[in-house]
């Protein structure tokens, strides 16, 4: 078991009322699943992602990644397991505009502390693995937003993560960009890497080995 | 890790160009005025300090005025050196000085003015740790007739000839001396309120000066001597002091000694007498809150805007926190930026400092030297600039590295209100600041002017001081007629109006009237309290500086009185309680043992030193006298570049009438205005650095609005397309700013005026505050500030509203 979800609630407070976000969560996912996350706007998708990456917390229930009770880790741990085992894939992809693919792939690492020569051998292997050595030296403005996402997703992988989460990561592409994303997640599936997304697509569901469908915060 | 941090901080300036330079230009800015203040500021500060200088003190006079004892004379009497050092052990030694505006010199056939040396005590070295160049300390004033030269002056005199044992005439009062250079010393610091260039030994005083057989031997009667003691290291002054005052050494009634430090002399002392104009400490005081205001408005600037960019980069920090960086990298980072730019910003103001400096130093009027030591005191200013920058950039940091990830890279962020409090309290910092120098500027000029126009009550325009050291074997009384027999003769050339004969004129030194106490009325009443000032002149006087008479006239030539007329000024007449000129005309009053004295005018009152000093009770004698030579030149007959022929022409008839002399020359206008110099300056100062002040403000403003437009760019949109218009949308942008800007103005008003009274207050005629001055003040801050903020709002608010409104 990777990761368990018991009984999360979270919610807001307006004019004393509580609007919730999440609703008596269950979920258990397993290493090596494909998990998508569907459901209207407004559903809590996103908040879920967040709640399972440990970037947004939760009222009430518990949260277990592997053995460890997240929900009773304080801060600084709770961001050492994030950091340590999940990788992060976003719509708007979030690189940083003032690095270079490369440095944008280097990042993690050096917040890792891993040593110069290391990092050189990873973010190598990295471009060669996803194609983009040629584009090692440009910016993110100069790159299509399929290679943008490409980027996105080796930086999220560079780590060698347990777990990435994708909140709607062809949300931007066009389909045929769209479709080699999901290619590249099935295959990284294959290779044993968990991956969970959020998407609106029912095609891009398919990809995924079980589909979750959130309404009003709740799983149906 | 550092090199990364180092690379993304460079171009992350880089592309944000606007942002970088006004950041690195305000900050630059307001470094490098900082910097040249406090080098002013400092060498002023840095007066009278040589080894052993703590325990250097000068002897003064307390006057009593009224009730209280005022400080009255910075000279003391010969006595009272000495019978300080027998009377307190803590006194070690003391050094007199008489002093000497100048002295002309002949060596060989070449006669030479130099101004300002002293007779001075063989303690002298002992005391004032000066270098001493050639002869031994211990003995180069110990015998009469002796002479140190200062280096420069040596070599005036003697050009590349050994000076020493040589021997050269002073001729004081007509009279020649003989002395011998027993030693040469180092000039005298610029930074030294007493610049000796020569020292001729004490005991010299009986031949050289003549104020009769017994004025050389210890009295309580004339305080002619400027007197510094040398304390016991650890002396308790206070205590020093009130022994001092009890001890009533002099056994007066009217006056006791007093003690201060001679390092606080240039800037806390301006009594009568002074040995040269001294600074100002409020001056001083003033200039050090000036540049802390802009160092400290450039750092706002910098928080202001940058944490206003940091919400900007709240993704970019939410980014780099998914990715897996600990707050403290967050915040290193964002400090190795601001590190970054402040140090590119210091080297700009560096260049700036030392590019600005000649300039500075001509409009300051001082030179600076940077020297060594110079720059070491200065090490704490720059751990203030360094630690200000660490604490400006500390701010962002920790709101950069607070935001939440999930918020930030959701964009939620930016909307938020995240600081808004702290800025806008920054911006009204701002505005303050501005507001108080802005009327300190107008109040200063207008001070200024008041200076400049206010009449004297005497007409200093077109009148030049002819003089100059007579050398003459002859008697006085032949030389005083030769000096009248000049002035007929300059009368006969007709660019000359009218010419006179005086010892002083308005806006000529302290030293130049006698001051004295005890006057017997006709009335039968005595006046010993209060000190009346004396100077001597002759008829034509009054009418050529164009001083009116309240009652009678000028003097009376060969009238039975002659040498006994008076002329009193109407300070006088209230100083004795006397309320109507005619109780005092045609009569007589007693003073210096002279019981004959014949008042024949009245003078309206006029400004002698000027509107900084109070119109002293003032009796005018007429007496014979070769000190200047006034003439007033004739406009109508004379242009600017006529005016060197004409004074050349003077000049030959000058030396044709005394071929063995020196001649000089003042414009008495010029002159006059010279008491104002150093307070023009500042005025001249103050005003630079209010319009550096108002610049890096404006900065500031101007790059704030540059974020806020682009932050509120999606609601200007909606506002548009539900039907705003261009003036609406501009109402709604500098609103904001207006009423920070009408906060900052009702703070401003109480404290500008607090602190600008204390500046008047040193005036003794002032301006007033006039409610124009906070009205201008808060108009042309508010000018300046819808200039800055206007022209970012009108390109905002004339935007296709499509454009904002198109993206996500």
């Amino acid at each position: 078991m990777l990761l368990q979800l018991n009984n999360i609630f979270k919610w807001v407070t307006t004019g004393g009322q509580r609007i919730f976000l999440l609703k008596d969560i269950n979920l258990e996912v397993e290493e090596g699943e494909f998990i998508s996350i569907m459901g209207p706007s407004g559903s809590g998708k996103s908040t879920l992602l967040n709640v399972i990456g440990m970037l947004d917390n939760f009222d009430e229930g518990e949260y277990n990644f592997m053995d460890e009770s997240v929900h009773s880790l304080k801060e600084k741990h709770r961001s050492n397991l994030y950091k340590q085992y999940i990788g992060f894939v976003f719509q708007s992809y979030h690189l940083l505009d003032e690095l270079t693919v490369k440095e944008n792939l280097e990042m993690p690492l050096i917040y890792k502390k891993i040593k110069g020569s290391e990092r050189k051998a990873m973010v190598a292997d990295m471009l060669d693995r996803f194609n983009i050595v040629g584009k090692k030296d440009l910016f993110p403005a100069q790159l299509s937003g399929g290679q943008q996402q490409l980027v996105g997703v080796a930086r999220a992988l560079i780590a060698s993560p347990k777990l990435i989460l994708a909140d709607e990561p062809t949300g931007n592409l066009n389909s045929k960009q769209g479709e080699e994303i999901m290619e590249l997640f099935k295959q990284l599936n294959e290779e044993g890497v968990t991956i969970i997304q959020v998407t609106h697509s029912e095609k891009n569901a398919e990809y995924g080995s079980r589909i979750i469908n959130l309404l009003d915060g709740r799983m149906v | 890790m550092f090199k990364n941090y180092l690379k993304i901080a460079l171009r992350y300036l880089l592309k944000n160009k606007l942002y970088s330079i006004i950041n690195i230009f305000g900050l630059a800015v307001g470094i490098a005025s900082f910097v040249l203040i406090m080098l002013y500021v400092n060498y002023e500060k840095s007066y009278d300090t040589f080894e052993g200088s703590e325990n250097v003190y000068r002897i003064y006079m307390d006057y009593l005025e009224g009730d209280t004892y005022v400080p009255g004379d910075a000279m003391t009497y010969n006595s009272s050196g000495p019978a300080l050092k027998e009377m307190f052990p803590e006194v070690l030694d003391y050094v007199r000085f008489y002093y000497f505006e100048k002295l002309a010199f002949k060596v060989g056939e070449k006669i030479l003015e130099q101004p300002l040396g002293s007779l001075a005590d063989p303690s002298y070295f002992d005391i004032f740790n000066y270098p001493l160049l050639e002869g031994d300390k211990k003995t180069v004033l110990a015998e009469p007739n002796s002479i140190v030269l200062s280096k420069s002056f040596a070599k005036k005199l003697f050009g590349n000839q050994n000076p020493l044992r040589r021997t050269i005439s002073v001729f004081e009062d007509g009279k020649e001396t003989q002395l011998t250079v027993t030693g040469i010393m180092e000039d005298v610091p610029e930074t030294a309120h007493y610049r000796n260039s020569f020292l001729i030994s004490y005991e010299t005083e009986k031949t050289l000066t003549d104020f009769g057989p017994t004025a050389h031997e210890l009295n309580w009667n004339m305080n002619n001597y400027y007197t510094y003691l040398k304390l016991a290291p650890n002396t308790n002054i206070d205590v020093l002091r009130q022994k001092i005052i009890d001890s009533d050494i002099e056994k007066s009634e009217t006056e006791r000694h007093n003690i201060e430090p001679i390092e606080d002399i240039h800037l806390y002392s301006d009594k009568p007498y002074e040995v040269t104009a001294n600074g100002s400490v409020l001056r001083i005081k003033f200039l050090t809150a000036i540049a802390f205001i802009i160092l400290v408005l450039s750092w706002l600037n910098y928080v202001n805007l940058s944490t206003t960019k940091s919400m900007e980069r709240a993704k970019e920090a939410g980014i780099r926190k998914v990715a897996g960086a600990k707050k403290s990298q967050l915040i290193v980072q964002s400090l190795m930026e601001s590190l970054l730019l402040n140090f590119i910003a210091m080297a700009i103001a560096l260049s700036i400092v030392f590019g600005v400096l000649p300039l500075y130093t001509n409009i300051i009027g001082n030179e600076l030297n940077l020297d060594w030591g110079f720059i070491v005191s200065f090490i704490p200013y720059f751990i203030f600039i360094v630690g200000g920058v660490i604490l400006a950039g500390l701010y962002p940091a920790f709101l950069l590295s607070r935001y939440s990830p999930a918020k930030a890279l959701k964009g939620k962020v930016r909307a938020s209100t995240e600081g808004i409090g702290l800025r806008k309290g920054l911006i009204v910092t701002q505005f303050f600041a501005t507001i108080v120098l802005l009327t300190g500027t107008f109040i200063i000029s207008k001070q200024i002017n008041f200076l400049d126009n206010q009449p004297i009550g005497a007409d200093v325009g077109q009148i030049i001081a002819l003089h100059g050291t007579v050398v003459s074997t002859q008697s006085d009384s032949l030389v005083n007629n030769d000096f009248r027999v000049l002035k007929e003769q300059l009368e006969d050339f007709p660019f000359i109006e009218k010419t006179a004969i005086a010892q002083t004129y308005p806006g000529d030194s302290f030293d130049n009237l006698s001051s004295s106490r005890g006057i017997w009325l006709p009335d039968g009443r005595s006046d010993k309290a209060n000190i009346f000032y004396t100077y001597h002149a002759q008829p034509d006087y009054f009418d050529l500086m164009d001083i009116e008479f309240l009652a009678g006239g000028t003097f009376v030539l060969n009238s039975k009185f002659e040498g006994n007329q008076i002329v009193v000024n109407e300070t006088f007449l209230k100083t004795v309680g006397i309320s109507s000129p005619e109780d005092l005309l045609n009569k007589t009053v007693s003073f210096w043992g002279n019981n004959q004295w014949k008042v024949v005018g009245i003078i309206k009152d006029y400004y002698h030193f000027g509107l900084k000093t109070p119109v002293l009770p003032t009796i005018v004698r007429y007496q014979d006298d070769i000190s200047n030579l006034l003439v007033k030149i004739d406009k109508s007959s004379i242009s600017i570049a006529g005016l060197e022929t004409a004074l050349s022409q003077i000049e030959n008839k000058w030396h044709e009438v005394f071929p063995q002399s020196t001649f000089n020359y003042t414009f008495l206008d010029e002159k006059f205005e010279a008491q104002y110099e150093q307070d023009k300056a500042f005025g001249k100062a103050f005003q630079i650095f209010t319009v550096l002040s108002i610049l890096i403000a404006s900065l500031g403003l101007f790059g704030l609005t540059a974020y806020t437009v682009v932050l509120r760019k999606k609601e200007i949109g909606i506002r548009k397309v539900n039907g705003a218009t261009i003036t609406q949308v501009l109402t709604l942008l500098n609103k904001d700013f207006v009423k920070l800007l009408g906060l900052a103005f009702i703070i401003a008003i109480p404290s500008s005026w607090y602190v600008m009274n204390q500046w008047l207050e040193g005036f003794t005629y002032r301006t007033n505050f006039s409610w124009w001055i906070f009205a201008l003040a808060g108009t042309t801050a508010l000018l300046i500030t819808f200039l800055t903020v206007s022209w970012q709002s009108f390109k905002a608010a004339i935007a296709n509203p499509v454009e904002s409104l198109k993206d996500e």
